[in-house]
């Protein structure tokens, strides 16, 4: 009876100094995630635009898996076509946020519009491409001269198209551009009412499909790396500022979940865009997400201001100071060290 | 438990937080080495990329073929760099990569600017052509490097966060180390102040009450360790030694009832002997003193012989007696003057022998504690021996004093008389026993056992030291607190 009696009581023993240890040995491997707690604050509502593109799949991972809820927002989404829409429905006072490429951001801030970004997004290679048709004599990148080329006016695309034609020392004014909606590429170029198409995904691949053998795709990804960028209004994102901030932390963990997860990421993107899966892949690997603020955007923005000027976008003038229209306080409450703009 | 198993316990739980604190420190020791050469490689990549932006403006400002040299070695140099990547988790390789690309593209761009054809010698179509394509590559190298740079900070960030996650779970484990070491510490002082100490508390006491007689006290311990067995033992010894003395009592109680016999009967023997002795001496001396002159001088011998052997054997039985008295006599205690009774008794002496002129040596002062009719039948056969033995000296001298022997003072009775042969000391002090011819020196040897069993009785001791022809000394202490 002793002896059985000591045996457990050993065994008790045992066990307590285990599970003392096992807690030491817990506490020094999770000691990360102990320190850091979860907000308890009430859910705050927020509405943000974007258009139905992966390149604004941060967003919408982090709806999918509920990271603005852990947040404490309770965001609604409104898709659109492009970037250009949503910052229009913001402008109607819609949306206090939008997610959109660089080039409508300019354009609207050259025009005065008291915008600012508070992170881009993703950064994409080959953001835009040509796709011309080989029937109308179009072998090389010089063979657009005198061609008619299908952009939508103000977007990443013709910005790129404009880039394109520089870095291949084309002259812009030698060829026509011609604004197309990007629901109607396709239809423009099968017509023949254009010779080539400037486009993004996923219509770039519908384009090219639809011309299978007879599309013809330039691409130079050394000239202009397309941004997309979270935007709002100055004085929406200084009265917001706890709520932009969460939603700047909501997309670090969107982030960080893309970077552990990539295939489900992607599937969850799909599933939110109602994309088939095979029609994200492609281009996929050109997408380089990443919630920062780096100096080489204001030398990006500042380039397109010039192309904005000289495509009559905007009026000729001197360049704005873009960095009061670059929102930082929200990253680097959340993560300083992604902010490398020269403050 | 068994205290050894508790000890072993705690120290394997100290050892185990010991090894576990020292386990974490070399760990965060290779962490915080493998990122230092981490942020090493940064640093190094980030003077690379300092050093590429610094080759890049000099020859975009002044076209210099040395400046483009430079940039093909700060090139190349960076992409050794970068294809040495320490970094092994997913986003700092995804940085890493990016670098690696962006590098490529960035000297690709570079050599396309200074492959580009001069504007200068172009017609104004082309020369606008040629600035834009410049001030696009521009830009481009301005942008690219700029976020090569970004990412090379960021590498060096994640190394700074590598260091501070280390030192954060090693302060942690350490903390947590020493709370488990600090409670076990706890814990052993308090398993034994309640399996050590108290426990040995109560052995004490347990020994204390059974040091003052009660036997009946038991610990009745139920703890399984070590000094649960302890307990146990001596519960079992307390035991058995209760059960020993009362045997021993009972054999006392049994022994004291047999000498009581024993004295009664030779108490009885002695009284009944003198009767038919005192007859024997009587009717022999009346056969001497009736007939007489009718007897012839053998038969007178003879009669003479029966009475001095009847009277003979009447001392012997009045010293058993006397001896039988002693032993029977209940003690009376009481300070004595032991000076004063030895004096007295030495005048009684000189009065009964004045011829043999003795010395007497008498310290004053000497007390002791004891029962004084008894004291003085002792001194007054010491006193006598040594007057005895003593007589036949030319100037026999008695002496009576204290000394020290090993810390116990001993009172003394010397004399300088024929002494004897300490070889039969052992017999001294034995009833009847004598180291002489009783021709020589009268008596029966019965008082030297007279005066010991009187010491004994005041708890005390006697001894002698003698040698033959130089004398003996007698000496004895008692104890104040003497038994009854």
């Amino acid at each position: 009876m002793a002896s059985g009696t000591d045996t457990r009581r050993v065994r008790v023993v045992a066990v307590a100094v285990a599970l003392a240890i096992a807690v030491a040995l817990a506490l020094g491997f999770a000691s990360r995630a102990w320190f850091m707690g979860k907000p308890a604050a009430p859910m705050e509502k927020l509405r943000i635009a974007l258009p139905g593109l992966p390149h604004a799949a941060l967003l919408h991972i982090a709806a999918a898996k509920g990271y603005f809820a852990e947040e404490g927002l309770d965001v609604s989404i409104t898709i659109t076509t492009h970037g250009r829409a949503a910052m229009d429905l913001m402008d109607q006072g819609k949306v206090e946020l939008v997610a959109a490429a660089e080039v409508p951001f300019v354009i609207s801030v050259v025009k005065g519009e008291p915008l600012a970004i508070v992170a881009t997004l993703v950064s994409v290679a080959n953001a835009t491409e040509i796709v011309a048709r080989r029937d109308h004599a179009i072998a090389v990148p010089s063979d657009l001269r005198g061609k008619k080329v299908g952009v939508t006016f103000g977007t990443g695309g013709d910005y790129s198209t404009w880039a394109f034609l520089i870095r291949h020392r084309l002259a812009p004014e030698s060829i026509t551009l011609v604004d197309v909606a990007p629901g109607k590429m396709v239809g423009e170029l099968l017509g023949g009412r254009v010779d080539a198409v400037s486009t993004w995904e996923p219509i770039k691949s519908d384009v090219q499909a639809a011309l299978a053998g007879n599309a013809l795709s330039f691409t130079e990804p050394d000239v202009y790396t397309g941004i997309f960028a979270l935007i709002g209004r100055i004085e929406t994102l200084k009265a917001r500022a706890g709520a932009t901030e969460k939603l700047v932390r909501a997309l670090l963990k969107a982030e960080a979940f893309n970077r552990a997860e990539p295939q489900q990421a992607l599937k969850l993107l799909a599933g939110q865009l109602k994309l088939d899966l095979k029609a994200l892949e492609p281009g996929w690997s050109d997408f380089t997400f990443g919630v920062d603020l780096n100096q080489s955007l204001l030398i990006t923005l500042e380039d397109e201001t010039r192309w904005a000027m000289a495509r009559g976008y905007v009026d000729e003038g001197p360049t704005p100071n873009f960095l009061s229209h670059l929102y930082l306080d929200a990253l680097l409450a959340a993560r300083p060290e992604r902010v490398t703009v020269v403050r | 438990m068994k205290i050894s198993t508790k000890a072993r316990l705690a120290t394997g739980t100290g050892l185990t937080s010991i090894m576990l604190i020292a386990g974490m420190i070399w760990w965060a020791n290779n962490e915080v080495e493998d990122a230092n050469g981490q942020r090493r490689q940064t640093i190094e990549l980030a003077r690379g990329l300092t050093e590429l932006r610094l080759v890049t403006f000099e020859y975009m400002l002044n076209r210099q073929e040395r400046a483009r040299q430079q940039e093909r070695n700060v090139s190349e140099h960076l992409d050794r760099l970068i294809a040495a990547n320490p970094f092994s988790k997913p986003e700092q390789s995804e940085v890493v990569l990016r670098l690696r690309q962006r590098s490529a593209t960035t000297h690709r761009i570079f050599e396309e600017l200074a492959s580009a054809p001069a504007a200068n010698d172009a017609n104004a179509a082309e020369k606008e052509s040629i600035q834009r394509f410049e001030a696009q590559l521009s830009s481009r190298l301005l942008i690219l490097q700029q976020e090569s740079l970004a990412d090379a900070f960021r590498l060096g960030d994640f190394s700074t966060e590598r260091i501070n996650a280390a030192q954060q779970r090693v302060v942690l484990v350490i903390a947590a180390g020493l709370v488990l070491i600090a409670m076990t510490t706890g814990g052993g002082a308090w398993l034994i102040n309640r399996d050590v100490l108290a426990p040995i508390g109560r052995l004490e006491l347990a020994t204390r009450e059974v040091a003052a007689g009660n036997w009946n006290y038991k610990l009745a311990t139920l703890s399984h360790d070590e000094i649960g067995e302890l307990s146990r033992t001596f519960d079992a010894m307390t035991h058995s030694l209760q059960t020993s003395f009362a045997q021993i009592e009972r054999s006392n109680q049994e022994l004291a009832a047999l000498n009581q016999e024993v004295e009664a009967f030779s108490y009885s023997v002695s009284h009944d002997l003198r009767g038919p002795l005192r007859s024997m001496d009587g009717f022999s001396l009346a056969l001497l003193e009736d007939y007489g002159d009718k007897l012839d001088d053998e038969a007178r011998d003879s009669l003479q012989r029966i009475r001095a052997a009847s009277q003979r054997m009447g001392r012997l039985i009045d010293d058993l007696l006397r001896l039988s008295r002693v032993t029977r006599i209940e003690l009376s205690l009481k300070p004595v003057n032991l000076s004063e009774m030895v004096r007295e008794i030495a005048e009684s002496l000189d009065q009964q022998q004045p011829e043999r002129a003795v010395q007497w040596v008498i310290e004053d002062g000497l007390m002791v504690h004891a029962d004084k009719a008894l004291l003085q039948i002792a001194m007054q056969n010491l006193l006598e021996n040594a007057c005895k033995f003593a007589g036949k000296t030319d100037k026999p001298v008695i002496r009576v004093g204290v000394a020290e022997r090993n810390g116990v003072k001993e009172h003394f009775v010397a004399d300088n008389g024929v002494g004897f042969d300490m070889a039969y000391a052992d017999r001294l002090f034995g009833a009847f026993q004598r180291l002489h011819h009783e021709s020589e020196f009268s008596g029966t040897g019965i008082g030297l056992a007279i005066v010991q069993r009187i010491i004994r009785r005041h708890g005390g001791a006697i001894r002698a030291e003698a040698k033959p022809g130089q004398g003996a000394a007698f000496f004895f202490h008692l104890k104040e607190q003497a038994r009854d």
